[in-house]
């Protein structure tokens, strides 16, 4: 019984080590030189269409968003180490710029569009306002080499990521080897910036039967599904279309908008339907902060259109509301914000340094 | 004791089972019946082999200096057939700055072949497949920032006749949708008439020429003085690709 006991353990050990061993080698997608990464689900909530990110080309792990959401916090990414891409996207403003028409960027330039809210990117077909960027990953670009927003360039970055022994050992955690690339870099960006998630808001817990809308929010709501779900789609508040909402360009900036990418002068003064998800704390409007309240964005609507070869049929006459129906408008936008993500600890900076100074955020 | 038979039996069977499930995807690897196709680019002024800084007259009579060109050749195929290697590695970037990016070295499987066809530039298809690596790293400044897409070929220069600081010239090449595709399928056909073969082991090298002249003058004439800037997709860019789709021969092919 001993010897058949031990020869039964000797054959175990050998058969699990080799089996081990087999999966191991061929399972080289979770591991990688040795290394584990841990697979995370792409968040899609309930009601919402099938992404349009190809997760499948960048599958999320628990290593490639913590390098990510590093990446998204470090100013090692600008010339001079003060714009890490959290400067201008912050999280208590759904990552907005709160407050600022234009954003800060390096010497003291500023940006010439209002920074919108990250979240629900997984979705989006186009990125900025022009829809100018046709994937998310490669989306960061634009601001580290743009010189009044980060001013530097991805040579560099990779030099001084390089220098940092906990990037090596955060991209050998997520890649499987410590090679800094910009390739690695852009995944990991975009692992974090696609998990920024808005699906808990008031609204949405209300579509779910779990709460009941005020008198207000109710009738704003209705109005709502009236006047605007045409371009404010929902679930995701915006179609993702491209349209003219009869907003003059400001002399001086002149900002075509979509036709500036696409040379198409139908496409003048035409800029990305914005998501109205977390709306209320996404301050100043439209693509250049030219209105700093819910109440004036009404008003445009309302009496401020102008009219031109590319305005927008559904506009162009206005959208009129009542006095009373714009209080129970902004009532219904305000049941939009979610600060389920705007406090998610995940989503925050993994150092919780301090980096907004009350005099530049 | 059941338990531990029961065990003995299906530990390898879902150890097998697993292994299997992870397999990674065929590859295609190179066998013992490919051989190596070598192409070598040469960039030229008509007869006189390019050297950057130098002053050559373009069809215009305007003189200029080549500081920077770049080009992606991309999908090579010889008749029908492509190289063997992962769709990854199908992208080059020729640099007239960096000789070794010049000669293409890919293995081939073996054959009696006609004809090269390559894309001048990048397919539509990488273009909108976020952040890439290799040839496509947007390190190699060939990827517009504000407007996604590759730069499919670059010239820049400098020539009295242009208008801008420090007479530059730069033709930034690119747009890969709709009205706006550069992108061009060039096929050359090996000269002779006559196939050559590449046998199993054995090397077949393809010596092209790009003749920069043509980028001046194709279907259309582009003066540095008219248009001494060209960086975002649209028409001028369009009739400067029609230009430099003529600007590829053969000089030779060795089997
Ligand atoms: C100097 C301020 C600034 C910095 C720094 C900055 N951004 Fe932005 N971001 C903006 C502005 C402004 C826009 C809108 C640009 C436009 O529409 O042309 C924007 C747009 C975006 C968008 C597109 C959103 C959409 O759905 O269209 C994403 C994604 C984004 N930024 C991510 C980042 C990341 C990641 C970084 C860091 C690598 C970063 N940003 C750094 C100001 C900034
Ligand atoms: C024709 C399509 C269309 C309709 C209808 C429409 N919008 Fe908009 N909306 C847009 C576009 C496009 C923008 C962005 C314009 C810009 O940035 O210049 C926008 C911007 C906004 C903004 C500013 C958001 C931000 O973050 O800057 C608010 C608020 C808004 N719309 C509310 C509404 C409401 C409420 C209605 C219904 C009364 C409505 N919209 C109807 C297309 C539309």
């Amino acid at each position: 019984m001993n010897v058949k006991r031990s020869t039964l353990s000797l054959y175990f050990i050998i058969l699990i080590t080799t089996s081990f061993g087999l999966m191991a080698d061929s399972c080289s997608k979770k591991v990688k030189n040795n290394i584990a990464t841990t697979p995370l689900q792409p968040d899609i909530p309930e009601g919402f269409p099938k992404p349009v990110y190809d997760f499948e080309n960048n599958p999320l792990t628990e290593e490639g968003f913590a390098l990510g959401r590093k990446l998204f916090y470090d100013g090692r990414l600008s010339i001079d180490g003060n714009f890490p891409c959290a400067s201008c996207h912050q999280q208590f403003a759904a990552f907005s710029s709160y407050d600022h028409s234009f954003s800060h960027g390096f010497n003291n330039a500023f940006t010439t569009r209002n920074a919108p809210g990250l979240f629900n990117e997984a979705w989006q077909s186009a990125f900025h306002l022009d829809g100018g960027i046709n994937n998310l990953e490669v989306q960061p670009l634009a601001p580290i080499t743009a010189p009044n927003e980060m001013a530097e360039s991805i040579e560099n970055i990779i030099r001084k990521l390089n220098k940092d022994d906990v990037y090596r050992q955060m991209f050998r955690s997520a890649f499987g080897d410590d090679a800094i690339t910009s390739q690695r870099m852009l995944k990991a960006l975009a692992q974090f910036t696609v998990s920024l998630v808005s699906a808990d808001s008031k609204y949405d817990r209300f579509k779910k039967g779990l709460l009941a809308f005020t008198p207000y929010e109710e009738r704003g709501y209705a109005l709502f599904k009236q006047k605007c779900a045409t371009c404010h789609t929902e679930p995701l508040f915006t179609d993702g279309s491209f349209r003219n909402i009869g907003l003059p360009a400001v002399p001086g900036i002149d900002d075509l908008g979509r036709m500036k990418i696409t040379g198409d002068p139908a496409d003048s003064l035409k800029f990305k339907v914005p998501s109205l998800r977390n709306v209320n704390i996404t301050v100043p409007y439209m693509h250049d902060g030219r209105f700093a309240s819910l109440e004036a964005c009404l008003q445009h609507y309302n009496n401020g259109v102008v009219k031109s070869a590319t305005v927008d049929p559904l506009v162009a006459d206005g959208i009129h509301l009542s006095n009373t129906e714009v209080v129970d408008m902004v009532a219904f936008l305000r049941t939009l914000t979610d600060t389920t993500l705007t406090k998610n600890p995940r989503f925050a900076d993994p150092e919780h340094k301090a980096i907004f100074s009350p005099d530049r955020h | 004791m059941k338990k531990l038979v029961l065990w003995m039996v299906m530990a390898p069977v879902t150890g097998l089972c697993l292994s299997f499930m992870y397999s990674p995807s065929a590859v295609n690897h190179p066998s013992s019946k490919t051989g190596k196709l070598i192409i070598s680019f040469r960039n030229s002024v008509d007869a006189l082999p390019l050297e950057l800084n130098k002053t050559y007259i373009n069809s215009l009579q305007e003189p200029f200096k080549v500081t920077r060109l770049k080009y992606y050749i991309s999908h090579i195929e010889l008749d029908n057939t492509s190289a063997v290697i992962t769709p990854d590695a199908n992208y080059f970037l020729v640099n007239e700055e960096a000789p070794v990016s010049k000669t293409i070295t890919v293995p081939f499987p073996a054959g009696s072949y006609h004809r090269i066809t390559f894309l001048l530039g990048v397919d539509s298809l990488r273009n909108v497949s976020g952040a890439q690596s290799g040839a496509l790293d947007p390190l190699n400044g060939m990827f517009w920032t504000w407007n996604s897409g590759y730069i499919m070929a670059k010239l820049e220069g400098r020539s009295p006749a242009s208008s801008l600081p420090l007479q530059q010239f730069e033709f930034h090449i690119g747009g890969f949708q709709g009205r706006d595709n550069v992108l061009k399928k060039i096929s050359l056909a090996f000269p002779g008439g006559k196939p050559f073969v590449l046998k199993a082991g054995k090397t077949l090298t393809i010596d092209i020429n790009a003749n920069i002249q043509k980028w001046f003058q194709g279907p259309r004439s582009i003066s540095i003085a008219t248009h001494p800037s060209c960086t975002t997709p649209g028409s001028l860019a369009k009739q400067i690709a029609d230009n430099y789709a003529e600007m590829f021969s053969i000089v030779s092919v060795t089997d």
